[in-house]
């Protein structure tokens, strides 16, 4: 089976400082797949690469068969693409259940439709007794929820998550992660950004280690960690001599 | 909860269908001519208000420049009137028409700026266009038009005796503002359109098209007001640059919203009924006796609102607000 997303050779220059540097990854159908690396790595830019915030400089980007190098996020949006914010970004001055229609009025423009599925979502992501408080209204956790709840109201083929885990407690990271289990048990495909190794090593099927705008490593989440390489890369190379 | 919801519409659709129906029974008690000019203003600014809400309170693309299209809808209307003989309801609706072209004309490149730079582009844009008509002689230039008045006809829409029918052209135009917004308030344009005011970023990631969603909101808000001009210009029966695209146009649209509540949808009818009445009646009371005193009346009140209800009036009546607040 082919990979449901595949970046071919991506470079991203902004001015004179490349961000990602011939990279080329690849996810597969009903992977959960982590993309990590030190801070500047550039984790970010090739997140929204894929989500069609910038145009790479050089290279593609193949989703379901199809070049999106060159759409917009709307209209990866419409082919199955959904994605977080690393800083939230709720509609503030909308309730809790008119954030998630938004997303869901891309499948349908029945309000009713659109209304009953974000009020599904909701409830899926454990949201459904906040549906109608305002945005601003939700603590930090729940606003991190609501983010992944918009976005799967899209009906995305592939979730990007932009770290929906960092900076939660212990307790909050735990429902995040059965979220994403959840998720993926349904069918979709995710693709999370993150660097708290503790928390996406144990979820993730495969991780891509990213530095210096290159891909460094990738494997299996076991066999990365102990990668001196990754080790140095995070923690310098005095660290990686013993390993 | 789907329930709450339809039902909150019915609701309100209720309650507007009442006070359309009260409003409507006022002239029956209300002689005096003076009053009735005073309502036949407040609905028109009711429903002008409601227009611009469109776009700057729902959309958040706020402009203060709607005075272009109050302007182009009085002088389509008055201009195919005067020299091709077009009967005012056709005028009208190619007020609006032209109103909504322009709006997107002009849309392309503005609503590329964010924010300020917006709101500073949309007030310069009006500014020119009263320029341009005050220089253009073919309209009358700076003198402006004198609609020959030929008797009281509903064809021609004008009526030399009675402020009446004017009073019930401006109540439906009130309502079907109302109407207009009630309807795209539940509809993908409206999610659309707050979604965009609220984050663009995050809406373009939903699937929303952000710049058409910034157009759609500019022609159907550029339509209505047009209308509202097409229907001052019959008003009034005379116009020139400076009384229908004036700046305080612009201002006195986007007060009545402001002041009860943006992107709302009471917020611009609530607004519209304590601040045109009051425009008028501190004009006519205290206006005379030196030049700015009313206007110190008038923006004191508006500062005191402000500060105490600063979502603006709506609150006070929203049970929403309050089951929210925790």
């Amino acid at each position: 089976m082919t990979a449901l997303l595949e970046t071919k050779g991506i470079w991203m220059r902004f001015g004179g400082l490349v961000a990602n540097s011939d990279v080329s990854i690849s996810v597969g159908r009903g992977e959960i797949v982590g993309l990590i690396g030190p801070n500047g790595a550039g984790k970010s830019t090739l997140f929204n690469l894929i989500a069609g915030v910038y145009t790479p400089t050089q290279g593609s980007i193949i989703f379901d068969g199809e070049d999106v190098t060159r759409l917009t996020a709307a209209e990866r949006c419409v082919r199955g693409v959904g994605r977080t914010f690393q800083v939230v970004k709720s509609f503030e001055t909308m309730t809790v259940i008119d954030n998630v229609i938004v997303g869901a009025l891309i499948r349908t423009t029945v309000m009713r439709e659109a209304r009953r599925k974000a009020y599904e979502v909701l409830e899926f992501c454990g949201l459904a007794a906040r549906a109608n408080v305002l945005a601003s209204q939700l603590i930090p956790s729940e606003k991190r929820r609501l983010e992944v709840a918009r976005a799967l109201a899209t009906e995305p083929k592939l979730l990007l998550l932009d770290e929906v885990l960092t900076g939660l407690t212990p307790i909050e990271a735990q429902t995040g992660v059965e979220l994403v289990r959840k998720a993926r048990a349904t069918g979709v495909t995710v693709l999370m950004v993150e660097h708290v190794m503790e928390i996406v090593m144990p979820l993730v099927d495969r991780a891509i280690v990213l530095d210096l705008g290159k891909v460094l490593v990738e494997g299996k989440p076991a066999d990365v960690v102990r990668n001196p390489k990754v080790i140095s890369a995070y923690l310098g190379d005095r660290h990686a001599v013993g390993a | 909860m789907d329930q709450d919801f339809s039902q909150r519409r019915r609701r309100d659709l209720l309650v507007a269908a009442v006070l359309a129906g009260i409003a409507a029974l006022v002239p029956l008690f209300v002689k005096d001519v003076y009053v009735q000019n005073i309502m036949v203003l407040t609905l028109m600014y009711a429903a002008l208000s409601q227009s611009w809400n469109i776009l700057s309170g729902y959309c958040g693309q706020i402009s203060l420049g709607h005075a272009l299209y109050f302007g182009l809808g009085a002088y389509t209307t008055a201009l195919l009137f005067m020299k091709f003989g077009v009967l005012p309801w056709f005028g009208m609706l190619g007020g609006g028409l032209i109103s909504a072209v322009i709006a997107m004309a002009l849309g392309y490149p503005c609503f590329r700026l964010r924010g300020h730079y917006f709101v500073i582009a949309t007030i310069v844009i009006a500014e020119t266009a009263l320029l341009l008509f005050q220089n253009w002689d073919w309209a009358g230039a700076a003198l402006g038009i004198d609609i020959p008045v030929h008797g009281d006809s509903w064809l021609k829409f004008q009526f030399a005796r009675s402020k009446l029918p004017y009073f019930y052209f401006a109540l439906a135009l009130a309502c079907i503002a109302w109407l207009v917004t009630w309807w795209l308030e539940d509809s993908k344009w409206g999610y659309w359109w707050r979604a965009v005011k609220d984050n663009p970023d995050a809406a373009e990631s939903l699937g929303v098209v952000v710049f058409n969603s910034k157009m759609g909101a500019a022609a159907v808000s550029a339509f209505l007001t047009a209308i509202g001009g097409s229907f001052y210009a019959q008003f009034v029966s005379y116009i020139d640059p400076e009384s229908v695209m004036g700046f305080q146009f612009s201002l006195l649209m986007a007060l009545p919203a402001v002041l009860g509540g943006v992107g709302t949808l009471w917020g611009p009818v609530l607004g519209a009924v304590i601040l045109i009445p009051l425009t008028e009646l501190t004009r006519s009371f205290i206006g005379g006796s030196g030049r700015g005193v009313d206007l110190i009346v008038y923006g004191t009140l508006i500062v005191a609102i402000s500060l105490a209800r600063p979502e603006g009036l709506v609150g006070l009546f929203s049970p929403r607000r309050k089951e929210i607040a925790r």
